[in-house]
């Protein structure tokens, strides 16, 4: 291999003593290929992000029901944002997604960082694999049906969850058994259900970072007398903390625009929990009178709140630095 | 052992290093630390024992709860393929719609990403960067409502192959980086010597490059399958005919366990539903973790 490429730097020569017309040529290969290549890219893109995108926004200044024939679609400025300011039901929906946020990230951090450290000190290269073969099961299976699975499992006559708090280990009875899908206990049950699924995927992660960290640090660590607690504080903690504070923001993103898992297990009822700025906006839209400008309207409020967050997390973070 | 006493004579400690009690205590913090993560493992497998199981529970059994069925009934799988109407076109249209959607992902990311680490263009990096921002932004949430729109517009709605467009994009971002992070393993010397051979742009990129990048191609295609094959929300808003619809919305529907949709049969569906990812997951898994590790994760 060595040998070959010292070959070819020496051919690199004679390519620059080509023809100007030959550059031309290659010039323009070059761009035209870039583009052609980059062109099916840009039409999903742009074709189904992008100007989706803005078109929400051109309905959020509209009034915009197209079930209703007789009404003109009418552009109405800012209307319906000063509606959706004042709208009590949209800020409730932004307090329930961001308590539904608040619950779920830190369990769905520290559970996996704290199995990544166990995992990387198992010497054993084999029963290593296996764990995170088997950890990251969950990631293979889509969301929602990981949704519809729990769904299930914390039904009151079939699931298994209650049948072992109830039958097998008698904790509670069928009279006073955890009601999983209550307004009560929905979000805890849905944060549950969020780590059970993403822990083997972001145990990844941190096993990713983990293997970065230089051994003999652990070493020179444990040789000054540090036991494992006082290790994971001193020195695995801030070594994984990069690796952290990206998921810390990129799962902030996705908790707070959550909506599948709300629309298999919340329905559509105004109090409960799950109802939150997303089920509002997809019901507004689509349901009812199918008042698609307000939806918009709400829809954007949402996202610029969590985007706002977003920002400020990473400017937290950089500054850190 | 040996490597402690070594790196403490290498940090210059004149201390032994007490070798027989450290041994002991880590004897019993690997004893916790297996029987902690056995227990995590055991819980992440015994949901999908359950389900697995209450898919091949007779009717009675299915009522009684227990988790080990007294008789087995393995006839819930072929009765909801026969019986349930529309179910072998929903599953159907699971994979058509998945299919065309990892190809077509997979060819865009490898094209995007073999332009962005090989050729320098300018007006790239914007692409670049804004496929990464878009990562940040809810796209399918937030603008689930104009995407229906232009469905509507183009006549898609309720065409299970519809669903490819707006699920190509769904993923897109995430594929493009994933594979510019593999290009840029590759040594640049390989790519000037097959150029310098007089390599065109696609012989470079099916003769030489894609093999060396094989492990990402997995985890693009991996993220994509799992993306389109459970796709909810757009499914849901965009295919409102039953017979339109993905395997997951029909399933959603079907909650409640009744007349033809009784538990067993929606587990053994429900079996049906996950078995494609967790098989092509058995075969791949090898270079999806390594794909993972070489490039996937940094960043």
């Amino acid at each position: 291999m060595a040998q070959l490429s010292v070959a070819r730097s020496e051919e690199r020569h004679s390519v620059s003593e080509r023809s100007t017309i030959h550059r031309v040529g290659d010039w323009l290969a070059r761009y035209g290929v870039a583009w052609l290549f980059l062109f099916p890219t840009l039409v999903f893109f742009i074709g189904w992000a992008v100007y989706p995108i803005f078109r929400v926004a051109w309905f959020s200044l509209l009034d915009y029901r197209p079930i209703q024939a007789s009404r003109p679609v009418t552009f109405i400025g800012l209307q319906n944002y000063v509606e959706a300011f004042a709208d009590p039901l949209l800020l409730q929906g932004i307090i329930r997604a961001a308590t539904f946020t608040a619950l779920f990230l830190p369990g769905m951090i520290f559970m996996p960082m704290l199995l990544a450290v166990l995992i990387d000190r198992i010497t054993n290269a084999r029963v290593a694999t296996f764990y995170r073969l088997v950890l990251l099961i969950p990631a293979m299976i889509p969301g929602p049906l990981i949704f519809l699975l729990w769904k299930w499992m914390y039904d009151g006559y079939i699931g298994p969850i209650n049948y072992v708090l109830v039958d097998v280990l008698g904790f509670f009875t069928i009279q006073n058994q955890p009601q999983w899908l209550s307004n009560q206990l929905v979000i805890p049950g849905l944060a549950i259900m969020e780590w059970w699924w993403g822990l083997g995927y972001h145990t990844m992660f941190f096993l990713a970072g983990l293997a970065t960290i230089p051994r003999d640090l652990f070493d020179a660590a444990r040789v000054d007398g540090a036991n494992e607690w006082k290790l994971f504080w001193t020195v695995t903690f801030w070594r994984l903390l990069p690796v952290t504070l990206v998921l810390v923001v990129l799962r902030f993103g996705t908790a707070m625009a959550v909506i599948d898992e709300y629309l298999i297990m919340g329905g559509f009822m105004r109090d409960r929990p799950t109802y939150t700025w997303t089920v509002y906006m997809w019901d507004t839209a689509f349901q009812g009178v199918q008042d698609r400008g307000y939806a918009a309207a709400i829809g954007w409020v949402g996202t610029i709140v969590m985007l706002l967050v977003v920002g400020l997390l990473f400017w937290l973070f950089r500054s850190r630095d | 052992m040996a490597t402690h006493e070594a790196s403490a004579r290498l940090e210059g400690l004149s201390y032994p290093v007490p070798a027989i009690s450290r041994r002991s205590k880590i004897k019993w913090g690997s004893v916790l630390r297996h029987v902690i993560l056995a227990i995590f493992a055991l819980i992440i497998i015994m949901p999908l024992v359950w389900v697995l199981l209450l898919s091949v529970k007779s009717l009675p059994d299915a009522y009684q709860n227990e988790i080990w069925p007294k008789t087995f009934d393995w006839s819930h799988y072929s009765y909801s393929l026969q019986k349930i109407p529309t179910l072998p076109q929903n599953y159907m249209n699971s994979i058509i719609v998945t299919l065309g959607t990892v190809v077509i992902t997979t060819v865009c990311a490898v094209l995007a990403g073999y332009v962005m680490v090989f050729l320098q263009v300018p007006g790239v990096p914007i692409v670049f960067g804004l496929l990464v921002a878009s990562m940040f932004f809810p796209t399918r949430v937030t603008a689930v409502i104009a995407i229906f729109e232009t469905q509507k517009d183009l006549g898609l709605l309720n065409i299970p192959a519809g669903l490819i467009f707006p699920y190509v994009s769904l993923s897109l971002a995430i594929s493009v980086f994933v594979m510019r992070g593999m290009f840029q393993t590759v040594p640049h010397e390989i790519y000037d010597a097959a150029r310098i051979d007089g390599a065109g742009p696609v012989r470079m990129l099916v003769g030489i490059l894609l093999p060396m990048v094989k492990n990402g191609l997995v985890v693009v295609i991996i993220i994509n399958f799992v993306a389109a094959w459970g796709e909810y929300l757009l499914a849901k808003t965009l295919n409102t005919n039953q017979s339109a619809q993905t395997l997951p919305v029909v399933l959603s529907t079907a909650t409640g366990g009744m007349g033809a949709w009784v538990w067993p049969r929606l587990a053994a569906v429900y079996i049906m539903a996950i078995a494609p990812g967790l098989i092509v997951f058995g075969f791949a898994q090898r270079w999806y973790i390594k794909g993972l590790q070489e490039g996937a994760l940094k960043g």
